[in-house]
């Protein structure tokens, strides 16, 4: 009988224990907790959908963001709401004083701790890199997610007015959009007459990259008085065959090279040495943060390229 | 010992006696021959294949006239028929050779069916040698054979030194250092990417899968010389490579010169390996399949099977690159991934039917 009992008694004396720490950790979790739903009370908090359909909920005055890829951050200093800007991505290069707040790692591996530790209310992220697990985690401090997905230069302009809304700049954006529109518009009035220039889009030459259906680059150069031999190709930046790539029979090749990413990519592809772009001597560097920013500064990517595209209607 | 060696070897002939060996290089004759055949078929076949469409006699013709002759091709369609598709299929072959004749040395010499390229990270120790040359040396043309070249060797040496316990080297050591190898140089491979920029990350990971797009003329006269030189070197040696299967000490008695053999497999697998990686990046299982392959059809004495594997090889790469490069056409996808999708399959059939 007695042999019988001690074990249960053992038992009980681990239930008892384990019943009293859960308690106990359950206090401390309240402890912790309680301030931050008082500070979540008082602040009033709004709705609204990001660019990949989910629903947000976010502070009605957001003060503290971080942005995950450079466009964001472009865009964010373009509607002067810079100074909210608590973290960054190290490719973030620009403006140049974007380059004081603190970076939080590339946009492929950004830091979860760095970015937790800075006590964002918001994140802006880009649906380039696929941050699904890290949205989630995110989602878990209380901290929103953004997400921007554009595949034109018109959700570009979206993007820069949403983003302007949740950050209560939408004068400063309403102007920003007031200039960058009328820049597309001047340009699309010059090339309008103007024969499309049949463009291929050198992404990088070896493997062969190239732009796609869902690229908003594609749309670019089809504002810019050109037309990309592969706007049809499934996808945003596939990897393309060289053979149809030549014989596509481009009259112009577009290398973006020459911004922060160096002097990568600044050499056409060997398959397409017998091009008649090349044969024509159409070759055209142009600066790689420009055109592949889906920011403010894709305007100056546009007008670059229409440029290039039709330098006759641009001298005079 | 000569019998034992038949059994081992699966072959019914005999390795001395002249009679024997006149049949034996004959046959071995006859199967290269038949075998070099069908690759030339292969090769013009998968040439009139890819993602622009050709008119086929004509490319045909022009295919039988090396180009000489037009044969109704517009400019453009013989750029893209000599210029692009036949440099990439040749390239295939090669690397498709030098790998599936690296492997079954490989297998012999090591007395390990596992024992391949990309699985005793050979051909990672090669892609870390051409990462540097990329990242750090920059240049393109001779940096890269070269440092991937030293990489197989060291990888290699490696592998090697570490499988030799104090009782000598067991197939699960071997395996076990390979296995340590591949994921220490793994890390360095995710090491170095993380310091290049995010452009050519996305085009590296595609190169390391394997893919036979963007090479050089040289490179390609280069890893076809080396295949081709690498083949006969290693063919000149199978016979000390039958004697070795038997095991090292034995081989030795029989007057193989062990020490001498291996290094002469170790520098010229590397080489292979080597040349194949830094023109084409990681295409795996090529090594371990076809090789295997070989030796379940024609039986495993090395003067037929390291020559034969040389050339299934070719075919088998031909015709795996021709698949990723038409199946989703304009678009293209990694060799790697479509030797590896018709190998391992492959592989678990012949498995278990034997």
């Amino acid at each position: 009988m007695l042999k019988l009992h001690i074990p249960q008694i053992g038992i009980f004396k681990t239930c008892r224990r384990a019943f009293a720490t859960a308690l106990c950790l359950g206090l401390l979790l309240a402890a912790c907790s309680r301030p931050n739903d008082k500070i979540d009370n008082a602040v009033n908090l709004r709705q609204l959908t990001d660019e990949a359909g989910r629903t947000i909920t976010v502070p009605e005055t957001v003060t503290r963001f971080v942005s995950l890829a450079p466009s964001l951050t472009e865009i964010v200093y373009a509607i002067g709401a810079g100074d909210g800007l608590v973290g960054r991505t190290t490719y973030c290069n620009y403006p140049p004083e974007a380059q004081r707040v603190e970076a939080v790692g590339d946009t492929l591996k950004p830091s979860i701790e760095r970015i937790i530790a800075l006590r964002p209310q918001v994140v802006f992220v880009s649906t380039a890199s696929q941050l699904e697990a890290f949205t989630n985690e995110l989602a878990a401090h209380q901290i929103a997610v953004y997400v921007t997905d554009s595949h034109d230069l018109e959700g570009v302009f979206r993007s820069i007015e949403r983003i302007a809304d949740l950050l209560k700049r939408r004068s400063q954006a309403a102007e920003l959009l007031r200039q960058l529109r009328a820049r597309v518009a001047a340009v699309e009035e010059k090339v309008k007459l103007r024969p499309p220039v049949r463009v291929f889009y050198q992404v990088s030459d070896e493997p062969l990259y190239t732009i796609g259906r869902d690229a908003f680059i594609t749309d670019l150069i089809r504002r810019a008085g050109g037309i990309s031999v592969t706007a049809d190709v499934p996808g945003a930046w596939p990897k393309y065959s060289a053979e149809s790539a030549l014989a596509a029979k481009p009259e112009a090749i577009v290398l973006p090279t020459g911004g922060s990413m160096g002097n990568a990519n600044s050499n056409v592809a060997s398959a397409l040495r017998g091009s008649p772009a090349v044969a024509n001597g159409r070759v055209y560097k142009i600066n790689d943060d420009h055109l592949s920013r889906p920011g403010p500064r894709s305007v100056d990517g546009l007008e670059e390229l229409a440029r290039a595209l039709h330098p006759e209607v641009f001298t005079k | 010992m000569i019998m034992d060696l038949n059994e081992a070897t699966g072959n019914e002939r005999a390795f001395h006696g002249i009679d024997e060996s006149r049949v034996t290089l004959s046959r071995t004759f006859i199967v290269c021959v038949l075998l070099l055949l069908t690759l030339l078929l292969v090769i013009v076949l998968m040439s009139l294949l890819g993602s622009e469409k050709l008119p086929a006699p004509a490319s045909l013709c022009a295919l039988l006239t090396f180009g000489k002759s037009s044969c109704g091709l517009t400019a453009d369609q013989h750029a893209i028929l000599f210029d692009i598709r036949l440099p990439r299929i040749l390239l295939g072959a090669a690397v498709g050779g030098s790998l599936a004749v690296a492997g079954a040395s490989y297998q012999s010499l090591l007395r390990n069916p596992l024992a391949e390229p990309y699985l005793l990270g050979i051909s990672n120790g090669a892609a870390v040698g051409t990462m540097i040359a990329l990242v750090f040396l920059g240049a393109h043309e001779w940096s890269r054979p070269l440092m991937a070249f030293s990489g197989a060797l060291i990888a290699t040496l490696v592998v090697y030194r570490l499988a030799q316990g104090r009782t000598g080297a067991t197939p699960e050591r071997l395996i076990l250092s390979g296995v340590i190898v591949t994921t220490f140089l793994s890390s360095a491979i995710v090491f170095v990417t993380t310091l290049m920029d995010a452009t050519r990350i996305r085009s590296f990971t595609f190169w390391l899968l394997g893919d036979l797009s963007g090479s050089t003329t040289k490179l390609l006269w280069l890893a076809l010389f080396i295949a081709v030189a690498g083949t006969i070197v290693l063919a000149a040696h199978a016979r000390s490579l039958n004697l070795l299967m038997l095991g090292e000490r034995d081989a030795f008695d029989l007057g193989v010169e062990v020490a001498r053999v291996r290094l002469v497999v170790f520098i010229v697998a590397s080489l292979l390996v080597g040349s194949s990686v830094a023109s084409s990046g990681s295409v795996g299982y090529v090594g371990l399949v076809v090789p295997h392959l070989v030796r379940l059809s024609l039986g495993s004495d090395n003067r037929i099977t390291l020559p034969a594997a040389a050339i299934c090889g070719a075919m088998f790469v031909v015709v795996a690159d021709t698949i990723a490069r038409t199946v989703i056409a304009p678009r293209e996808l990694p060799v790697g991934a479509i030797t590896a999708l018709i190998g391992a399959p492959l592989f678990v059939y012949l498995l278990r039917r034997r």
